[in-house]
């Protein structure tokens, strides 16, 4: 009975690292590969993304309306940036995928906490 | 200075300080406000100073953020920073009661001054920096509101006792006029009156006709009847003010005595007396107990009925006098000892006979019980103590 339920308590834990694993990688995969090309790091689009809709949300609703709609004339990027690189292809990722990766994109660089 | 001149002086008084009071915390309360006011705005240019240089810092902050993470602190102020939502980001408040809906605020001892920023900075749009306050200008306000308050409340009532004065002189006048004048006449009533009822007296009846001794008995109850009235009008304007000739009085004695007087205006309403005397006495002086029983007893005879009766029980400290007249409503007897009021102005008097009355009972704490039925009678106990 004792095993049964450590087994049980293994195969919850492996499931939910599994999910995290899962959503991390939807950043991982979706998101770095691209923008480690690029001269302008995820931080430092994230401060631009901040100097504009301050807060947690507004921040997800400008990037993800972004993502869905990518255009020069929304772009939080110079023209320099924009001439040298170019604008991005509109997101290929789900609504629930789409949410996943700006969850992680917040967490990842937001300054709540951070600042001492 | 007459009871009435006193009430009115005291309701005008009431009035006039409470308005003074109302007025004057008013007047504090908008110099506290203006003061208050004014303290903010000689802060509001320091601050805003303050504000324009941690904004600058808070630039460099998030140009090298996140590799510098340590937010700027200043040894003239404490600072926090909340988004656009109102979320604190970082804050270094000593008092987190924060408002957003004014530029500067007073509150539990600290002053903050909200800055909107236009870029934000490390997602800032509100900058709040704090300050603490001094209170200096509170001891001020304080210090010149209870001096200049006091010198003003001072002022207010000199005023007001002058004004007082003023108002209530023709009122004055009109009393001393009034009451110089009772004086006058009731003093040259007494020659003619004792003259009256002595020669009276002196008349020997049975020598007269039957009619003209009916004559002369409606002569003599109209003659004592001015005399009560006569009795009542010295004591209230001559003779109250003099010293009590304080004597144990044999209460029955001077009963009969009363009776004895009062028995032809009783006659003429066929009104009769049933005596209960028993043996009492009280310390007292004679010319007030005196007024007491003559007006109880002359109540009792004009407003009884016609053939009706007074009955007078005299026990040991307990006198009880009761007629079968008219009565008086129940909601009326707390009044019936108020001057000039008079529940039945069929019957002659000017209604000061049980005001008179109240005033010598409460002088000697003797108690008076009323009990009266409308149509049925009155009955007036009084109670003393040893």
């Amino acid at each position: 009975m004792e095993r049964m339920r450590s087994v049980m308590l293994w195969m919850i834990v492996a499931v939910m690292a599994t999910t995290q694993m899962q959503a991390e990688d939807i950043f991982e995969r979706k998101c770095v590969p691209c923008h480690q090309a690029l001269p302008t790091s995820l931080q430092e689009m994230f401060k631009e993304y901040l100097l504009v809709y301050s807060s947690e949300k507004f921040v997800k609703i400008g990037i993800k309306h972004y993502l869905k709609n990518p255009s020069r004339s929304i772009s939080l990027m110079s023209d320099l940036f924009i001439d040298t690189y170019g604008i991005k292809q509109k997101t290929d990722l789900s609504e629930e995928e789409l949410d996943q990766a700006v969850d992680i994109y917040w967490d990842k660089f937001k300054v709540f906490d951070k600042l001492k | 200075m007459l009871r009435s001149e006193k009430k009115s002086l005291y309701r005008f008084f009431a009035l006039y300080v409470s308005l003074i009071t109302i007025a004057m915390v008013l007047l504090a309360f908008y110099y506290y406000e203006s003061q208050r006011q004014l303290m903010l705005s000689d802060k509001r240019a320091t601050l805003a100073q303050y504000a324009y240089v941690q904004t600058k810092r808070l630039k460099v902050l998030h140009h090298f953020f996140p590799e510098r993470r340590e937010y700027p602190r200043d040894p003239s102020f404490k600072s926090a920073i909340y988004d656009i939502q109102y979320n604190k980001i970082f804050s270094l408040l000593e008092s987190e009661d924060v408002s957003f809906d004014e530029e500067i605020t007073l509150k539990d001892g600290y002053i903050h001054y909200l800055k909107g920023l236009d870029t934000f900075y490390l997602g800032t749009r509100y900058l709040i920096i704090e300050i603490k306050d001094d209170g200096l200008w509170l001891q001020k306000i304080w210090h010149d509101l209870l001096l200049y308050g006091s010198i003003a409340f001072v002022l207010f009532l000199l005023l007001g006792i002058y004004l007082a004065k003023l108002f209530l002189k023709p009122m004055r006048d009109s009393i001393m006029l009034l009451d110089r004048f009772i004086k006058d006449t009731t003093h040259e009533l007494n020659t003619p009156l004792s003259a009256i009822l002595a020669n009276i007296e002196m008349m020997d009846t049975e020598v007269m006709v039957e009619k003209n001794r009916k004559k002369l008995e409606r002569i003599t109850i109209a003659a004592k009847t001015v005399s009560i009235l006569y009795k009542d009008l010295t004591y209230l304007t001559l003779e109250q003010e003099k010293k009590n000739e304080d004597e144990v009085l044999d209460i029955k004695a001077i009963i009969k005595d009363r009776v004895e007087y009062f028995d032809v205006l009783a006659r003429s309403k066929q009104v009769s007396f049933k005596l209960s005397l028993g043996d009492a006495t009280i310390l007292m002086d004679r010319r007030k107990f005196t007024r007491i029983i003559d007006n109880l007893i002359s109540n009792a005879i004009k407003y009884n009925k016609r053939k009706g009766e007074i009955r007078i029980v005299l026990e040991k400290h307990r006198l009880s006098i009761s007629d079968t007249g008219i009565g008086i409503a129940e909601e009326k007897i707390p009044f019936m000892f108020d001057r000039y009021l008079r529940f039945n102005r069929s019957e002659g008097g000017f209604g000061v006979g049980l005001s008179i009355v109240k005033k010598i009972l409460d002088e000697y704490g003797i108690r008076i019980e009323v009990t009266s039925k409308e149509s049925e009678g009155t009955r007036m106990v009084l109670i003393w103590s040893e």
